[in-house]
């Protein structure tokens, strides 16, 4: 349903350093593209079982600019159920998934023969780091797909006033469960590791939690009465994120607890046992001469299986995520070949416009993005349609 | 036979030329060349070319997309980034080209050239030179020009 891609493989050989102990100490990060992560819980080796209380996953659609649902899965609830019905913990397409996860591998349906010199399949052992190439190395991988049992579409949120009690106001929004969960609401939450959300200012308000049952395009809307008084803050805190990017004046969290069991009574997956995901969603408030507030969504957060996701629009995914390509389609095509539907975007700047073989050619002759003409330091091949029916 | 093997690219890109030509520009294939085409850009309004009917040439290079076309102007045309071979300086074509780009994309830059003559980066020094010191008098006489060279017919 959701696709993501994330640093683990290089925050894993930061925090799980090669078995063999290199000569020099572990380099520094390489430029981090995921922006600035806290550190990342290291997910213990080999069976994480209970890798934390939280071993959540949860959303990504929202991230693209697409309306959520039409991004992955087309036609929303059922085949997304149906796709879940081979064990409700999104598990993977292929069976040894988790144990890529487990051995740093973050892309787990690389191909070998893309970039091969510079690839070598790892199996097992920690990747090479990124300086052990010469500068001009670009990595040209597939992206991992995870699973996001709860969305939160982050164009719809909103703080409303409480008309039974003016000052306060109340967040709406509308999202997606695939399980029954809830909604926490947190006011100057700070992230803290594992991605659990500590309120800054409980004296001012308290956490909400509200339950929810599954269903996709639900509109939610926070029960009058519990609504934050958001006089209390100042403005001008209320409309940024803390300097280290940890405490956002709105945080909302999402999660769901899927069941643990199939419908037959067995643990689908013991690895996965009582996991929960979990979608973060972090906002700032505005106020720009105008008597209401507007919510400004900074991040999402994805947490899956104690990995921790960050959520970025991919542009032009949009026009690709539609079912089926037609020959006479240029919001899908690869602008290279005009000929093959587009399944490879470039980082940093996120441009999904090309199909792996114009990709792989246009590394040849150029290291510029053909839209925007950023430097390409890595291509990531999405498979959108295939492989998860 | 330099028809055969043609990219599905330039294929498709002719195609749409032809079913959705942009306003103002038509360019069709040449019947022994399919890499090189017709091109014919009506004058932008507005624009000391106004009036105008400019033949152009454009060839594909084997490597397009991956290079850029080939362009140039046959009509005479008195504009500072062209010269007297009509030949055009535009980023594009150069060090600015993308294959993401496209016949279209280019044509409709050079079309967006005449409306936009720019003396700071010249291909004509004399031209340029002459639309820095006197740019009604240099507007006049691409004008006159067009009348003399870009009439149509």
């Amino acid at each position: 349903m959701g696709i993501s891609w994330s640093g683990r493989r290089r925050n894993n050989y930061l925090q799980n350093p090669p078995p063999v102990p290199p000569p020099l100490p572990p380099p520094p990060p390489p430029l981090p593209y995921y922006s600035p992560e806290p550190p990342l819980p290291p997910p213990p080796p080999p069976p994480p079982a209970t890798a934390t209380n939280f071993a959540f996953a949860s959303a990504t659609l929202s991230s693209y600019p697409a309306p959520p649902n039409s991004v992955y899965s087309p036609n929303p609830p059922p085949p997304v159920h149906a796709h879940y019905s081979t064990g409700p913990y999104g598990r993977c397409n292929q069976p040894n998934s988790m144990m890529g996860r487990y051995n740093y591998q973050p892309f787990y349906a690389n191909q070998p023969n893309w970039w091969p010199p510079m690839r070598p399949p790892p199996m097992g052992q920690a990747p090479l780091p990124p300086q052990a190439t010469p500068p001009p190395y670009v990595e040209h991988q597939n992206a991992k797909k995870v699973r996001n049992d709860v969305n939160v579409h982050k164009d719809t949120l909103r703080v409303e006033v409480d008309e039974h009690n003016p000052d306060h106001h109340l967040v709406s929004f509308v999202f997606d469960a695939l399980y029954d969960g809830s909604i926490t609401i947190l006011y100057f939450a700070k992230e803290e590791p594992n991605c659990k959300f500590l309120p800054q200012y409980p004296d001012a308000f308290m956490p909400v939690r509200i339950p929810f049952q599954k269903g996709s395009g639900q509109k939610f809307r926070q029960p009058s009465g519990t609504g934050i008084d958001l006089g209390f803050f100042e403005l001008d805190d209320l409309s940024k994120a803390s300097p280290g990017e940890d405490v956002f004046p709105l945080v909302i969290c999402a999660k769901t607890c899927a069941p643990p069991h199939s419908e037959d009574g067995h643990v689908n997956d013991p690895m996965q046992d009582a996991s929960d995901n979990m979608q973060i969603t972090q906002a700032v408030l505005e106020k720009r001469n105008t008597e209401s507030f507007q919510v400004k969504v900074i991040r999402q957060i994805l947490w899956v299986d104690g990995v921790r996701y960050e959520l970025r629009d991919i542009f032009g995914i949009a026009s690709s995520s539609v079912e089926g390509f037609n020959d006479n389609d240029p919001g899908k095509e690869c602008v290279i070949c005009m000929t093959e539907p587009k399944d490879t975007f470039v980082v940093p700047c996120r441009h999904m416009c090309m199909c792996s073989e114009c990709a792989k050619e246009l590394r040849l002759q150029s290291n510029k993005c053909p839209i925007c003409r950023q430097p390409i330091e890595e291509l990531v091949g999405i498979k959108i349609n295939n492989d998860d029916q | 036979m330099a028809n055969s093997n043609l990219p599905r690219r330039i294929i498709k890109e002719t195609q749409r030329l032809l079913s959705e030509p942009a306003p103002g520009i038509s360019a069709s294939p040449s019947e022994d060349n399919m890499r090189y085409f017709n091109v014919m850009i009506l004058g932008p309004t507005q624009s000391p070319y106004e009036g105008g009917v400019f033949k152009l040439e454009l060839f594909l290079p084997e490597e397009y997309p991956m290079a850029a076309p080939k362009v140039r102007f046959l009509t005479k045309i008195y504009h500072p980034n062209i010269d007297k071979l009509g030949r055009i300086c535009l980023d594009i074509l150069k060090d600015k080209w993308s294959p993401a780009l496209q016949i279209r994309t280019v044509l409709l830059s050079i079309q967006a050239l005449l409306s936009a003559p720019n003396p700071d980066d010249p291909l004509s020094e004399n031209i340029a030179k002459h639309w820095k010191s006197s740019e009604a008098e240099a507007v006049e006489t691409a004008k006159e020009w067009t009348r003399l060279y870009a009439s149509g017919a």
